[in-house]
């Protein structure tokens, strides 16, 4: 993942889609949100990175420290797609990947 | 009434299941060299086997995911095949032994050599398989492997010194005679023969083929918390009866015979009856259940169709893959490998690959997706952290202590 | 230090709060890839392997205002390797579920159709039917 200078921002992690887009079959269309990016470990977060109350906290503080600075990046902001490698638009927005509860 | 003989019948088959070859094997071999001294090491196997079981049992129950599909779910597909290639082959190095076990126990009641018997042995295995219902399987052979009680009985009938035995156990040092590597390597072996990956893939699995829902929790955490300490009871009393048999007559277990040894010394023919029935039956009940949890791991991992609650033809991928294993097991055992060798580094094996499976159970027992309220608590985080570090300890330090003491040697 | 550390400095702005959405959402890697797939009645058919997305534009300038994609349909096959390895498999090589066949995702993906229907399980059939079933017994339930 790279910025509209070519400076490495770090490895995508994964893709965030949401159910809204038209009906097709029991479900919506799931349309791409965006990218999770972390700047340290393309390794996953398994599990940890996208709530506040995980346990075992030690396993949960241990892993988040390990994606520290983790964020979403929008589809709107994506300039150019690569094989490996995804360039982004300037002044593109950065966003705490936290996934919160649909209901709180 | 029905439910206190369920919770009864639980328990018992718990007891009867917890002892396969590995800790026969294991228990009698470090009984006969180090005494009681690494007693100790059963009961931190036996908490470990009781927390991760537990856990494990939970989470199929709750959610209906068994413990592979877990494992290739938290672990994606790099760390998730890795994992099942090891379990995988340790899988089918313990089914191997618990084959060559019911093999050498048959010769012991009826010295037919033991190549006659592996098999029938491993034909019988198949067709309890592919033919009898899971909840027959496991209680008939739980039931029958109780039969091994009988090395507590004989260690009554030997009258031993017991305030000896208390401070080998309760004050343990190396004994002189043994190195304190050798005394690490077996502690990690014994660690490993306690807390065998394939039973919690064979545990959680057996929660979906016998269909478990929340309610059923409650009773299973009784048969675990229960059955499997009473079992660690009698891994001990093994251990202890060579500790008093063999150890004097600086005998070295390599067969088979020389574990009965003790209880033939203690209660004669009779005696023996019951433990080669209690052998067979328990090395039998391993051998089905390292068979199935070969068909489950692959399964799963995969995403087939599994399940003995299914006819064989619609699980079919399931099934061809347990016979391919049981047919691998036979061509291992037709070269002529000693199965206590195997067993031997099946059990340390074990110990090896443990932390990749208790890791994504230890994350997923947590997760609110799967669990709801139902999730880990504080105190069994507290223990299972405990144990994390303990699995990982043992798991790193098994292959050098390995190699520095010529695998225990 | 390593040099992708360097990267990440406090020059960087914060972060904007997480957001929240008007539908459910999947992270693909946590919520969708490697799960178990199960058809209608429950008989596990897969696992994800893999997701095929409706037309990405790979390999030029995206214009600003292009629709985002959206997932096609789930895919299961040699697409295991190549996402360890890297590289794609030849596309007719995938077995693919439609994205309108899928019931619900949870802790399972659960798809509205009997899997017997699809070609991703033809070799389950064909081990059914050449092996499986002409063994004897392969057709009872164990009793």
């Amino acid at each position: 993942m790279h910025d509209d200078e070519g400076r490495s921002l770090g490895t995508v992690i994964d893709a965030r889609f949401v159910l809204d887009g038209v009906p097709r079959g029991p479900l919506a269309d799931a349309r791409l949100v965006g990218f999770v990016v972390s700047p340290r470990t393309g390794s996953s977060f398994l599990g940890y990175e996208r709530h506040d109350d995980e346990r075992p906290a030690v396993l949960a503080t241990f892993l988040r420290w390990r994606h520290r600075g983790s964020f979403l990046v929008h589809w709107e902001d994506v300039a150019r797609l690569d094989e490996h490698r995804i360039v982004l638009r300037p002044g593109y927005r950065r966003i705490s990947p936290t996934l919160l509860d649909p209901a709180g | 009434m029905k439910r206190v003989l369920g919770v009864a019948l639980g328990v018992l088959t718990a007891i009867g299941g917890f002892l396969d070859i590995g800790d026969l094997v294991t228990n009698a071999v470090v009984g006969s060299r180090f005494g009681l001294s690494l007693a100790w090491v059963v009961l931190v196997g036996v908490v470990g086997i009781c927390l991760f079981a537990q856990m494990s049992g939970r989470v199929a129950a709750v959610s209906g995911r068994a413990t592979f599909e877990i494992i290739r779910e938290r672990l994606g597909p790099k760390a998730g095949l890795a994992n099942l290639s090891a379990s995988f082959l340790i899988n089918l190095l313990t089914l191997t032994a618990e084959i060559g076990g019911i093999a050498l126990a048959l010769q012991l009641a009826s010295s037919v050599a033991p190549d006659l018997w592996i098999p029938v042995a491993a034909f019988a295995v198949w067709l309890v398989i592919w033919r009898v219902k899971f909840s027959i399987m496991e209680n008939v052979t739980g039931l029958v492997g109780l039969c091994l009680i009988v090395f507590a009985v004989a260690l009554f009938l030997l009258g031993p010194d017991w305030s000896k035995l208390a401070e080998q156990a309760f004050a343990p040092s190396v004994p002189g005679s043994e190195s304190v590597g050798a005394y690490w390597y077996y502690a990690v072996a014994l660690f490993g023969a306690a807390m065998t990956p394939y039973e919690v893939f064979f545990f959680s699995s057996g929660a979906v083929e016998e269909k478990w829902k929340k309610k059923d929790i409650s009773q299973s955490r009784i048969n675990v918390l229960v059955g499997f300490p009473l079992g660690g009871v009698l891994s001990v009393a093994i251990a202890a009866c060579a500790t008093i048999v063999l150890l004097p007559r600086g005998i070295e277990v390599s067969s088979l015979s020389q574990i009965v040894l003790p209880v033939a010394e203690a209660g004669g023919k009779l005696a023996v009856a019951f433990v080669i029935v209690g052998i067979v039956a328990a090395t039998f009940g391993a051998a089905l259940e390292t068979t199935l949890s070969s068909g489950y791991t692959l399964a799963q991992f995969f995403g087939w169709s599994w399940g003995k609650f299914r006819k064989p033809a619609e699980a079919a991928r399931f099934h061809i893959a347990m016979i391919i294993c049981l047919l691998v097991g036979l061509g291992v055992l037709a070269t002529g490998v000693d199965p206590i060798l195997v067993t031997e580094y099946s059990v340390v094996f074990s110990a090896i690959a443990l932390p990749l499976t208790y890791l994504p159970i230890l994350i997923v027992a947590n997760d609110k997706q799967y669990m709801g309220d139902a999730r880990n608590g504080r105190v069994t985080n507290a223990f299972a952290l405990v144990y994390l570090v303990i699995i990982l300890v043992a798991s790193i330090a098994a292959i050098p202590l390995m190699i520095l003491t010529g695998a225990g040697a | 230090m390593t040099p992708r550390r360097k990267h990440f400095d406090a020059s960087l702005p914060e972060l904007e709060p997480a957001e929240r959405y008007a539908g459910q959402v999947l992270d693909a890697r946590l919520h969708l890839l490697d799960r178990q797939v199960l058809d209608r009645d429950d008989v596990p058919v897969q696992v994800v392997d893999d997701l095929e997305l409706s037309d990405v534009p790979f390999g030029e300038t995206i214009p600003a205002g292009t629709p985002a994609p959206v997932i096609a349909s789930i895919l299961s096959g040699p697409v295991l390797s190549t996402r360890m390895f890297g590289g794609r498999p030849p596309s007719s090589r995938f077995h693919r579920v439609s994205w309108d066949r899928i019931a619900e995702i949870g802790i399972a993906v659960r798809l509205g159709v009997a899997g017997s229907t699809l070609d991703v399980t033809w070799v389950e059939r064909w081990v059914r039917d050449r092996i499986i079933s002409r063994i004897p017994g392969g057709r009872h339930d164990p009793e």
